[in-house]
Protein backbone atom coordinates (compact mmCIF):
# COMPACT_ATOMS: atom_id res chain seq x y z
CA UNK A 1 0.00 0.00 0.00
CA UNK A 2 2.69 2.58 0.90
CA UNK A 3 4.48 1.57 -2.30
CA UNK A 4 1.40 2.45 -4.33
CA UNK A 5 1.02 5.76 -2.54
CA UNK A 6 4.62 6.62 -3.32
CA UNK A 7 4.14 5.71 -6.98
CA UNK A 8 1.03 7.86 -7.11
CA UNK A 9 2.94 10.86 -5.78
CA UNK A 10 5.65 10.36 -8.39
CA UNK A 11 3.18 9.96 -11.25
CA UNK A 12 1.15 13.01 -10.34
CA UNK A 13 4.12 15.21 -9.51
CA UNK A 14 5.57 14.44 -12.94
CA UNK A 15 2.37 15.38 -14.71
CA UNK A 16 2.02 18.54 -12.64
CA UNK A 17 5.56 19.66 -13.47
CA UNK A 18 5.11 19.17 -17.21
CA UNK A 19 1.64 20.72 -17.33
CA UNK A 20 2.73 23.76 -15.33
CA UNK A 21 5.13 24.56 -18.16
CA UNK A 22 2.12 25.98 -19.96
CA UNK A 23 1.40 28.80 -17.53
CA UNK A 24 -1.06 30.74 -19.67
CA UNK A 25 -3.14 27.67 -20.35
CA UNK A 26 -3.11 26.78 -16.69
CA UNK A 27 -4.47 30.12 -15.53
CA UNK A 28 -6.82 30.69 -18.43
CA UNK A 29 -8.46 27.39 -17.58
CA UNK A 30 -9.47 28.53 -14.15
CA UNK A 31 -10.91 31.63 -15.81
CA UNK A 32 -12.89 29.33 -18.07
CA UNK A 33 -14.06 27.23 -15.10
CA UNK A 34 -15.33 30.35 -13.38
CA UNK A 35 -17.12 31.40 -16.57
CA UNK A 36 -18.93 28.08 -16.86
CA UNK A 37 -19.89 28.15 -13.19
CA UNK A 38 -21.44 31.60 -13.51
CA UNK A 39 -23.05 30.53 -16.79
CA UNK A 40 -24.66 27.56 -15.05
CA UNK A 41 -25.84 29.64 -12.11
CA UNK A 42 -27.36 32.22 -14.47
CA UNK A 43 -29.06 29.61 -16.63
CA UNK A 44 -30.71 28.18 -13.55
CA UNK A 45 -31.84 31.71 -12.69
CA UNK A 46 -33.78 31.77 -15.98
CA UNK A 47 -35.84 28.81 -14.79
CA UNK A 48 -36.70 30.58 -11.56
CA UNK A 49 -38.02 33.60 -13.42
CA UNK A 50 -41.12 31.49 -13.84
CA UNK A 51 -41.46 29.52 -10.62
CA UNK A 52 -40.54 29.69 -6.91
CA UNK A 53 -39.86 26.01 -6.42
CA UNK A 54 -39.36 23.20 -8.91
CA UNK A 55 -40.14 19.66 -7.74
CA UNK A 56 -39.59 20.80 -4.16
CA UNK A 57 -36.25 22.56 -4.73
CA UNK A 58 -35.70 26.31 -4.58
CA UNK A 59 -32.93 28.27 -6.32
CA UNK A 60 -30.31 28.07 -3.57
CA UNK A 61 -30.86 24.37 -2.99
CA UNK A 62 -30.49 23.84 -6.74
CA UNK A 63 -27.19 25.73 -6.60
CA UNK A 64 -25.91 23.09 -4.18
CA UNK A 65 -26.67 20.34 -6.70
CA UNK A 66 -25.10 22.48 -9.41
CA UNK A 67 -21.94 23.01 -7.35
CA UNK A 68 -21.67 19.30 -6.64
CA UNK A 69 -22.11 18.60 -10.34
CA UNK A 70 -19.16 20.88 -11.06
CA UNK A 71 -17.06 19.17 -8.42
CA UNK A 72 -17.92 15.70 -9.76
CA UNK A 73 -17.34 16.82 -13.34
CA UNK A 74 -13.98 18.25 -12.28
CA UNK A 75 -13.09 14.93 -10.64
CA UNK A 76 -14.13 13.17 -13.83
CA UNK A 77 -11.96 15.44 -16.00
CA UNK A 78 -8.96 15.36 -13.68
CA UNK A 79 -8.83 11.71 -12.66
CA UNK A 80 -11.16 9.58 -14.76
CA UNK A 81 -10.91 10.96 -18.26
CA UNK A 82 -7.10 11.23 -18.64
CA UNK A 83 -6.73 7.64 -17.52
CA UNK A 84 -9.69 5.53 -18.52
CA UNK A 85 -10.11 7.05 -21.97
CA UNK A 86 -6.63 5.77 -22.80
CA UNK A 87 -7.82 2.18 -22.45
CA UNK A 88 -9.34 2.09 -25.93
CA UNK A 89 -6.09 3.53 -27.32
CA UNK A 90 -4.03 0.89 -25.51
CA UNK A 91 -6.23 -1.85 -26.92
CA UNK A 92 -6.22 -0.50 -30.47
CA UNK A 93 -2.50 0.17 -30.64
CA UNK A 94 -1.45 -2.83 -28.58
CA UNK A 95 0.35 -0.61 -26.09
CA UNK A 96 -1.61 -2.32 -23.32
CA UNK A 97 1.32 -4.72 -23.25
CA UNK A 98 3.44 -1.96 -21.72
CA UNK A 99 0.92 -1.66 -18.92
CA UNK A 100 0.66 -5.39 -18.34
CA UNK A 101 4.39 -6.05 -18.20
CA UNK A 102 4.91 -3.57 -15.38
CA UNK A 103 5.34 -5.13 -11.91
CA UNK A 104 2.35 -3.38 -10.41
CA UNK A 105 -1.39 -3.94 -10.51
CA UNK A 106 -2.68 -3.15 -14.01
CA UNK A 107 -5.99 -1.73 -12.81
CA UNK A 108 -4.12 0.72 -10.57
CA UNK A 109 -1.86 1.77 -13.43
CA UNK A 110 -4.65 2.20 -15.93
CA UNK A 111 -6.82 4.14 -13.46
CA UNK A 112 -4.45 6.49 -11.69
CA UNK A 113 -1.34 6.95 -13.83
CA UNK A 114 -2.29 10.33 -15.20
CA UNK A 115 -3.94 13.38 -13.78
CA UNK A 116 -5.42 16.28 -15.71
CA UNK A 117 -4.50 19.46 -13.94
CA UNK A 118 -6.32 21.80 -16.29
CA UNK A 119 -9.58 21.46 -14.47
CA UNK A 120 -8.21 21.93 -10.99
CA UNK A 121 -10.53 24.90 -10.62
CA UNK A 122 -13.72 22.90 -11.07
CA UNK A 123 -13.83 20.91 -7.81
CA UNK A 124 -12.72 23.94 -5.81
CA UNK A 125 -15.16 26.33 -7.47
CA UNK A 126 -17.93 23.74 -7.28
CA UNK A 127 -17.50 23.25 -3.55
CA UNK A 128 -17.21 27.01 -3.21
CA UNK A 129 -20.61 27.36 -4.86
CA UNK A 130 -22.02 24.79 -2.44
CA UNK A 131 -20.67 26.79 0.51
CA UNK A 132 -22.10 30.00 -0.95
CA UNK A 133 -25.51 28.43 -1.46
CA UNK A 134 -25.52 27.06 2.09
CA UNK A 135 -24.65 30.54 3.37
CA UNK A 136 -27.53 32.05 1.38
CA UNK A 137 -29.86 29.47 2.87
CA UNK A 138 -28.52 30.26 6.30
CA UNK A 139 -28.02 26.55 6.85
CA UNK A 140 -24.91 25.23 8.53
CA UNK A 141 -24.69 21.43 8.21
CA UNK A 142 -24.36 19.55 11.49
CA UNK A 143 -21.47 17.15 12.01
CA UNK A 144 -23.81 14.25 11.28
CA UNK A 145 -24.93 15.80 8.03
CA UNK A 146 -21.35 16.51 7.00
CA UNK A 147 -20.32 12.92 7.70
CA UNK A 148 -23.28 11.61 5.73
CA UNK A 149 -22.34 13.97 2.92
CA UNK A 150 -18.73 12.76 2.83
CA UNK A 151 -19.82 9.12 2.83
CA UNK A 152 -22.29 9.61 0.00
CA UNK A 153 -20.03 11.77 -2.16
CA UNK A 154 -17.16 9.31 -1.80
CA UNK A 155 -19.55 6.53 -2.76
CA UNK A 156 -20.61 8.67 -5.72
CA UNK A 157 -17.00 9.04 -6.83
CA UNK A 158 -16.43 5.29 -6.62
CA UNK A 159 -19.67 4.74 -8.55
CA UNK A 160 -18.60 7.12 -11.31
CA UNK A 161 -15.20 5.44 -11.51
CA UNK A 162 -16.69 1.95 -11.66
CA UNK A 163 -19.27 2.93 -14.23
CA UNK A 164 -16.63 4.61 -16.42
CA UNK A 165 -14.33 1.60 -16.12
CA UNK A 166 -17.11 -0.76 -17.19
CA UNK A 167 -17.92 1.38 -20.24
CA UNK A 168 -14.28 1.79 -21.20
CA UNK A 169 -13.53 -1.91 -20.77
CA UNK A 170 -16.18 -2.71 -23.37
CA UNK A 171 -13.83 -1.14 -25.92
CA UNK A 172 -11.81 -4.36 -25.68
CA UNK A 173 -14.59 -5.79 -27.81
CA UNK A 174 -15.95 -2.69 -29.58
CA UNK A 175 -12.60 -1.65 -30.93
CA UNK A 176 -13.71 1.14 -33.23
CA UNK A 177 -15.32 3.24 -30.51
CA UNK A 178 -12.92 5.96 -29.40
CA UNK A 179 -14.63 8.54 -27.26
CA UNK A 180 -16.54 6.50 -24.70
CA UNK A 181 -15.82 9.25 -22.21
CA UNK A 182 -18.19 11.46 -24.22
CA UNK A 183 -20.95 9.05 -23.21
CA UNK A 184 -19.94 9.18 -19.56
CA UNK A 185 -19.88 12.96 -19.75
CA UNK A 186 -23.33 13.04 -21.30
CA UNK A 187 -24.73 10.78 -18.60
CA UNK A 188 -23.18 12.86 -15.84
CA UNK A 189 -24.82 15.95 -17.38
CA UNK A 190 -28.16 14.60 -16.16
CA UNK A 191 -26.74 15.16 -12.70
CA UNK A 192 -26.87 18.93 -13.13
CA UNK A 193 -30.36 18.83 -11.73
CA UNK A 194 -31.88 16.90 -8.84
CA UNK A 195 -33.11 13.48 -9.81
CA UNK A 196 -36.66 14.43 -8.73
CA UNK A 197 -36.92 16.62 -11.84
CA UNK A 198 -37.13 13.51 -13.96
CA UNK A 199 -40.26 11.45 -13.98
CA UNK A 200 -41.09 7.81 -13.45
CA UNK A 201 -38.82 5.35 -15.15
CA UNK A 202 -36.10 7.90 -15.93
CA UNK A 203 -35.82 8.81 -12.27
CA UNK A 204 -35.63 5.12 -11.35
CA UNK A 205 -33.02 4.45 -14.03
CA UNK A 206 -30.90 7.35 -12.83
CA UNK A 207 -31.00 6.02 -9.28
CA UNK A 208 -30.49 2.31 -9.77
CA UNK A 209 -29.11 1.51 -13.20
CA UNK A 210 -26.89 4.52 -13.86
CA UNK A 211 -26.60 5.85 -10.31
CA UNK A 212 -26.20 9.54 -11.11
CA UNK A 213 -28.53 10.31 -8.20
CA UNK A 214 -25.81 9.25 -5.78
CA UNK A 215 -23.33 11.63 -7.36
CA UNK A 216 -25.09 14.97 -6.99
CA UNK A 217 -28.65 14.74 -5.67
CA UNK A 218 -28.14 12.56 -2.59
CA UNK A 219 -25.00 14.34 -1.35
CA UNK A 220 -26.90 17.63 -1.67
CA UNK A 221 -29.78 16.19 0.31
CA UNK A 222 -27.33 14.96 2.92
CA UNK A 223 -26.00 18.49 3.38
CA UNK A 224 -29.53 19.83 3.69
CA UNK A 225 -30.38 17.21 6.27
CA UNK A 226 -32.96 15.63 4.00
CA UNK A 227 -31.24 12.31 3.38
CA UNK A 228 -32.51 9.22 5.11
CA UNK A 229 -29.69 7.27 6.72
CA UNK A 230 -30.47 4.01 4.93
CA UNK A 231 -29.75 5.68 1.60
CA UNK A 232 -26.21 6.36 2.77
CA UNK A 233 -25.82 2.68 3.60
CA UNK A 234 -27.29 1.84 0.19
CA UNK A 235 -24.72 4.18 -1.36
CA UNK A 236 -21.85 2.28 0.24
CA UNK A 237 -23.35 -1.04 -0.77
CA UNK A 238 -23.99 0.00 -4.36
CA UNK A 239 -20.50 1.48 -4.68
CA UNK A 240 -18.92 -1.71 -3.37
CA UNK A 241 -20.94 -3.92 -5.71
CA UNK A 242 -20.25 -1.80 -8.78
CA UNK A 243 -16.55 -1.56 -7.93
CA UNK A 244 -16.27 -5.33 -7.67
CA UNK A 245 -18.19 -5.73 -10.93
CA UNK A 246 -15.96 -3.23 -12.74
CA UNK A 247 -12.77 -4.84 -11.47
CA UNK A 248 -14.04 -8.31 -12.39
CA UNK A 249 -14.88 -7.12 -15.89
CA UNK A 250 -11.41 -5.57 -16.21
CA UNK A 251 -9.66 -8.82 -15.32
CA UNK A 252 -11.98 -10.78 -17.56
CA UNK A 253 -11.15 -8.44 -20.45
CA UNK A 254 -7.44 -8.84 -19.75
CA UNK A 255 -7.73 -12.58 -20.12
CA UNK A 256 -9.54 -12.06 -23.39
CA UNK A 257 -6.85 -9.62 -24.58
CA UNK A 258 -3.86 -11.75 -23.69
CA UNK A 259 -5.48 -14.66 -25.42
CA UNK A 260 -5.89 -12.66 -28.62
CA UNK A 261 -2.29 -11.42 -28.86
CA UNK A 262 -0.63 -14.78 -28.24
CA UNK B 1 -17.16 26.82 -60.75
CA UNK B 2 -17.83 23.43 -62.32
CA UNK B 3 -14.43 22.30 -61.07
CA UNK B 4 -15.38 23.25 -57.54
CA UNK B 5 -18.57 21.24 -57.87
CA UNK B 6 -16.66 18.15 -58.98
CA UNK B 7 -14.09 18.61 -56.22
CA UNK B 8 -16.81 18.97 -53.60
CA UNK B 9 -18.51 15.85 -54.84
CA UNK B 10 -15.29 13.87 -54.52
CA UNK B 11 -14.47 15.28 -51.09
CA UNK B 12 -18.00 14.62 -49.90
CA UNK B 13 -17.76 11.01 -50.95
CA UNK B 14 -14.65 10.66 -48.80
CA UNK B 15 -16.25 12.48 -45.88
CA UNK B 16 -19.39 10.32 -46.17
CA UNK B 17 -17.32 7.13 -46.23
CA UNK B 18 -15.43 8.30 -43.17
CA UNK B 19 -18.64 9.16 -41.36
CA UNK B 20 -20.01 5.69 -42.11
CA UNK B 21 -16.82 4.04 -40.98
CA UNK B 22 -16.94 5.81 -37.64
CA UNK B 23 -20.66 5.28 -37.11
CA UNK B 24 -20.00 3.81 -33.68
CA UNK B 25 -18.30 7.08 -32.85
CA UNK B 26 -21.26 9.02 -34.23
CA UNK B 27 -23.58 6.92 -32.12
CA UNK B 28 -21.69 7.88 -29.01
CA UNK B 29 -21.75 11.57 -29.95
CA UNK B 30 -25.50 11.49 -30.53
CA UNK B 31 -26.19 9.61 -27.32
CA UNK B 32 -24.00 11.94 -25.32
CA UNK B 33 -25.66 15.09 -26.60
CA UNK B 34 -28.73 14.56 -24.47
CA UNK B 35 -28.31 17.96 -22.86
CA UNK B 36 -31.25 19.55 -24.72
CA UNK B 37 -33.44 16.78 -23.40
CA UNK B 38 -32.19 17.42 -19.87
CA UNK B 39 -33.25 21.05 -20.20
CA UNK B 40 -36.55 19.94 -21.63
CA UNK B 41 -37.13 17.90 -18.48
CA UNK B 42 -36.50 20.96 -16.32
CA UNK B 43 -39.01 23.01 -18.29
CA UNK B 44 -41.58 20.24 -18.03
CA UNK B 45 -41.06 20.18 -14.29
CA UNK B 46 -41.60 23.96 -14.20
CA UNK B 47 -44.78 23.66 -16.27
CA UNK B 48 -46.01 20.98 -13.87
CA UNK B 49 -45.38 23.42 -11.06
CA UNK B 50 -46.51 26.75 -12.49
CA UNK B 51 -48.77 25.84 -15.39
CA UNK B 52 -48.24 26.91 -19.01
CA UNK B 53 -45.80 29.80 -19.45
CA UNK B 54 -46.89 32.49 -21.91
CA UNK B 55 -48.91 29.88 -23.72
CA UNK B 56 -46.07 27.35 -23.77
CA UNK B 57 -47.43 24.08 -22.41
CA UNK B 58 -45.94 20.58 -22.12
CA UNK B 59 -46.43 19.80 -25.78
CA UNK B 60 -44.72 23.01 -26.86
CA UNK B 61 -41.62 22.36 -24.77
CA UNK B 62 -41.34 18.77 -25.93
CA UNK B 63 -41.78 19.80 -29.56
CA UNK B 64 -39.23 22.55 -29.14
CA UNK B 65 -36.47 20.52 -27.53
CA UNK B 66 -36.84 17.41 -29.67
CA UNK B 67 -36.55 19.62 -32.75
CA UNK B 68 -33.75 21.64 -31.14
CA UNK B 69 -31.72 18.49 -30.46
CA UNK B 70 -31.80 17.66 -34.18
CA UNK B 71 -31.17 21.25 -35.30
CA UNK B 72 -28.20 21.46 -32.95
CA UNK B 73 -26.68 18.32 -34.48
CA UNK B 74 -27.09 19.90 -37.89
CA UNK B 75 -25.68 23.35 -37.11
CA UNK B 76 -22.96 22.66 -34.56
CA UNK B 77 -19.52 22.76 -36.08
CA UNK B 78 -16.27 21.77 -34.40
CA UNK B 79 -13.83 23.09 -37.00
CA UNK B 80 -12.25 25.48 -34.54
CA UNK B 81 -10.52 22.59 -32.78
CA UNK B 82 -9.26 21.35 -36.14
CA UNK B 83 -7.82 24.78 -36.91
CA UNK B 84 -6.22 24.98 -33.48
CA UNK B 85 -4.63 21.55 -33.97
CA UNK B 86 -3.45 22.18 -37.51
CA UNK B 87 -1.80 25.49 -36.72
CA UNK B 88 -0.18 24.39 -33.49
CA UNK B 89 1.16 21.08 -34.81
CA UNK B 90 2.17 22.53 -38.17
CA UNK B 91 -0.12 20.13 -39.99
CA UNK B 92 -1.48 23.20 -41.75
CA UNK B 93 1.69 23.13 -43.88
CA UNK B 94 0.57 19.83 -45.37
CA UNK B 95 -2.82 21.30 -46.18
CA UNK B 96 -1.20 24.38 -47.72
CA UNK B 97 0.72 22.18 -50.15
CA UNK B 98 -2.57 21.04 -51.64
CA UNK B 99 -4.13 23.05 -54.45
CA UNK B 100 -7.31 23.70 -52.54
CA UNK B 101 -7.97 26.21 -49.79
CA UNK B 102 -8.01 24.34 -46.41
CA UNK B 103 -11.47 25.74 -45.76
CA UNK B 104 -12.94 23.31 -48.31
CA UNK B 105 -11.54 20.29 -46.48
CA UNK B 106 -13.02 21.43 -43.21
CA UNK B 107 -16.31 22.27 -44.91
CA UNK B 108 -16.69 18.89 -46.58
CA UNK B 109 -15.64 17.08 -43.41
CA UNK B 110 -18.48 18.76 -41.52
CA UNK B 111 -20.89 18.27 -44.43
CA UNK B 112 -20.11 14.55 -44.44
CA UNK B 113 -21.20 14.31 -40.81
CA UNK B 114 -24.27 16.44 -41.40
CA UNK B 115 -25.32 14.16 -44.26
CA UNK B 116 -24.85 11.22 -41.92
CA UNK B 117 -27.13 12.89 -39.37
CA UNK B 118 -29.70 13.66 -42.06
CA UNK B 119 -29.76 10.11 -43.31
CA UNK B 120 -29.74 8.30 -39.98
CA UNK B 121 -30.93 10.58 -37.21
CA UNK B 122 -33.46 12.85 -38.90
CA UNK B 123 -35.85 10.07 -39.96
CA UNK B 124 -35.74 8.74 -36.40
CA UNK B 125 -36.70 12.13 -35.02
CA UNK B 126 -39.45 12.47 -37.63
CA UNK B 127 -40.90 9.09 -36.66
CA UNK B 128 -40.75 9.94 -32.96
CA UNK B 129 -42.44 13.29 -33.62
CA UNK B 130 -45.11 11.66 -35.77
CA UNK B 131 -45.90 8.93 -33.24
CA UNK B 132 -45.88 11.16 -30.18
CA UNK B 133 -49.21 12.86 -29.50
CA UNK B 134 -47.54 15.67 -27.58
CA UNK B 135 -45.28 16.78 -30.40
CA UNK B 136 -46.84 18.86 -33.12
CA UNK B 137 -45.37 21.19 -35.69
CA UNK B 138 -47.85 23.22 -37.70
CA UNK B 139 -46.03 23.22 -41.03
CA UNK B 140 -46.99 24.35 -44.46
CA UNK B 141 -44.75 23.39 -47.35
CA UNK B 142 -43.54 26.98 -47.53
CA UNK B 143 -42.64 26.97 -43.84
CA UNK B 144 -40.81 23.66 -44.16
CA UNK B 145 -38.71 25.01 -47.01
CA UNK B 146 -37.95 28.10 -44.92
CA UNK B 147 -37.01 25.82 -42.03
CA UNK B 148 -34.65 23.72 -44.16
CA UNK B 149 -33.03 26.86 -45.57
CA UNK B 150 -32.64 28.35 -42.10
CA UNK B 151 -30.89 25.21 -40.85
CA UNK B 152 -28.54 25.34 -43.83
CA UNK B 153 -27.90 29.03 -43.18
CA UNK B 154 -27.23 28.29 -39.51
CA UNK B 155 -24.70 25.66 -40.52
CA UNK B 156 -22.91 28.03 -42.90
CA UNK B 157 -22.79 30.77 -40.24
CA UNK B 158 -21.39 28.27 -37.72
CA UNK B 159 -18.70 27.27 -40.23
CA UNK B 160 -17.74 30.90 -40.81
CA UNK B 161 -17.67 31.75 -37.11
CA UNK B 162 -15.57 28.65 -36.42
CA UNK B 163 -13.15 29.59 -39.16
CA UNK B 164 -12.85 33.23 -38.06
CA UNK B 165 -12.01 32.08 -34.55
CA UNK B 166 -9.86 29.26 -35.89
CA UNK B 167 -7.48 31.50 -37.80
CA UNK B 168 -6.91 33.50 -34.63
CA UNK B 169 -4.76 30.48 -33.86
CA UNK B 170 -2.02 32.15 -35.84
CA UNK B 171 -1.64 34.55 -32.92
CA UNK B 172 -3.05 32.80 -29.87
CA UNK B 173 -2.90 29.36 -28.29
CA UNK B 174 -6.15 30.01 -26.45
CA UNK B 175 -8.41 29.91 -29.48
CA UNK B 176 -10.37 26.84 -28.43
CA UNK B 177 -11.05 28.42 -25.04
CA UNK B 178 -12.04 31.71 -26.69
CA UNK B 179 -14.49 29.89 -28.89
CA UNK B 180 -15.85 28.06 -25.86
CA UNK B 181 -16.59 31.40 -24.25
CA UNK B 182 -18.26 32.66 -27.43
CA UNK B 183 -20.28 29.48 -27.72
CA UNK B 184 -21.19 29.57 -24.04
CA UNK B 185 -22.59 33.09 -24.27
CA UNK B 186 -24.29 32.02 -27.47
CA UNK B 187 -26.09 29.20 -25.72
CA UNK B 188 -28.10 31.75 -23.78
CA UNK B 189 -28.88 33.87 -26.80
CA UNK B 190 -29.56 31.12 -29.29
CA UNK B 191 -32.46 29.45 -27.57
CA UNK B 192 -30.64 26.54 -25.90
CA UNK B 193 -31.18 27.27 -22.23
CA UNK B 194 -34.66 28.57 -22.83
CA UNK B 195 -36.71 29.22 -25.94
CA UNK B 196 -36.13 32.87 -26.81
CA UNK B 197 -39.84 33.57 -26.42
CA UNK B 198 -39.42 33.06 -22.68
CA UNK B 199 -36.83 35.78 -22.21
CA UNK B 200 -37.74 39.32 -21.15
CA UNK B 201 -38.46 41.55 -24.16
CA UNK B 202 -35.22 43.54 -23.90
CA UNK B 203 -32.96 40.50 -24.00
CA UNK B 204 -35.06 39.00 -26.77
CA UNK B 205 -34.55 42.07 -28.97
CA UNK B 206 -30.78 41.83 -28.47
CA UNK B 207 -30.85 38.11 -29.26
CA UNK B 208 -32.69 38.76 -32.52
CA UNK B 209 -29.80 40.95 -33.72
CA UNK B 210 -27.00 38.56 -32.80
CA UNK B 211 -25.66 35.66 -34.90
CA UNK B 212 -26.43 32.94 -32.32
CA UNK B 213 -30.13 32.77 -33.05
CA UNK B 214 -29.42 31.44 -36.53
CA UNK B 215 -28.09 28.17 -35.15
CA UNK B 216 -31.09 27.22 -33.04
CA UNK B 217 -33.75 29.74 -32.13
CA UNK B 218 -34.56 30.97 -35.63
CA UNK B 219 -35.02 27.54 -37.30
CA UNK B 220 -37.01 26.37 -34.30
CA UNK B 221 -39.29 29.40 -34.37
CA UNK B 222 -40.05 28.66 -38.03
CA UNK B 223 -40.63 24.98 -37.27
CA UNK B 224 -43.07 25.82 -34.50
CA UNK B 225 -44.95 28.08 -36.92
CA UNK B 226 -44.50 31.13 -34.72
CA UNK B 227 -43.14 33.57 -37.29
CA UNK B 228 -44.86 35.71 -39.90
CA UNK B 229 -43.37 36.03 -43.39
CA UNK B 230 -41.91 39.39 -42.48
CA UNK B 231 -40.27 38.02 -39.38
CA UNK B 232 -38.81 35.09 -41.33
CA UNK B 233 -37.42 37.52 -43.89
CA UNK B 234 -35.92 39.62 -41.10
CA UNK B 235 -34.30 36.56 -39.56
CA UNK B 236 -32.71 35.54 -42.84
CA UNK B 237 -31.45 39.10 -43.38
CA UNK B 238 -29.75 39.10 -39.97
CA UNK B 239 -28.21 35.67 -40.64
CA UNK B 240 -26.95 36.75 -44.05
CA UNK B 241 -25.52 39.94 -42.60
CA UNK B 242 -23.56 38.03 -39.98
CA UNK B 243 -22.37 35.54 -42.63
CA UNK B 244 -20.88 38.42 -44.58
CA UNK B 245 -19.29 39.89 -41.45
CA UNK B 246 -17.64 36.63 -40.44
CA UNK B 247 -16.62 35.79 -44.00
CA UNK B 248 -14.79 39.11 -44.30
CA UNK B 249 -13.28 38.73 -40.84
CA UNK B 250 -12.16 35.19 -41.64
CA UNK B 251 -10.56 36.07 -44.95
CA UNK B 252 -8.74 39.14 -43.61
CA UNK B 253 -7.38 37.25 -40.60
CA UNK B 254 -6.46 34.34 -42.88
CA UNK B 255 -4.42 36.58 -45.23
CA UNK B 256 -2.67 38.28 -42.31
CA UNK B 257 -2.08 35.05 -40.46
CA UNK B 258 -0.80 32.97 -43.34
CA UNK B 259 1.93 35.51 -44.05
CA UNK B 260 3.01 35.29 -40.45
CA UNK B 261 2.81 31.49 -40.45
CA UNK B 262 4.94 31.00 -43.53
CA UNK B 263 7.51 33.44 -42.23
CA UNK B 264 7.96 31.42 -39.06
CA UNK B 265 8.06 28.12 -40.99
CA UNK B 266 10.71 29.37 -43.42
Amino acid sequence: MPRYLRLLTIFWKNTLVSELEYRLNFWSNIGLSLFWLIWAALSVRVYFLHAERIAGWNYDELLIVMGLFFAMNGYRQMVLEPNLSRISEYVRLGTLDYVLTKPINSQFLVSLRHIGVYNWGDPILGLGLVAYALWRLGHVPTVNQLLLFIVVILAGMVLLYSFSLILQTTTFWLINVERMDALVQGLLETGRFPVNFYRGWIQAALTIIIPVAFMTTFPAEALLGRLEAWLAAAAIGLAAILFVLASALWYFALRYYTGASS
Amino acid sequence: MRDLFRIYRALLQTAWARALEFRGQAGIWILSSIFPLVMMVVWLAIVDEAGPLIGWGRGDFISYYVGAALVHQLTFVWSVWQWDDDIRTGHLSVKLLKPLDPFHYLMTEQLGWKLFILVFLAPLVVVVAWLSPEISYSLTVEQFVAFALSVAAGFVLSMLMSSAFGVLGFWSTQVANLYSLWFGVGQFLSGWIAPLALFPAGIRQVAYMLPFRATMGFPMAILMGQLTRLEIGFGFAVTLGWCVVFLILYRILWRLGIRRYEAVGA
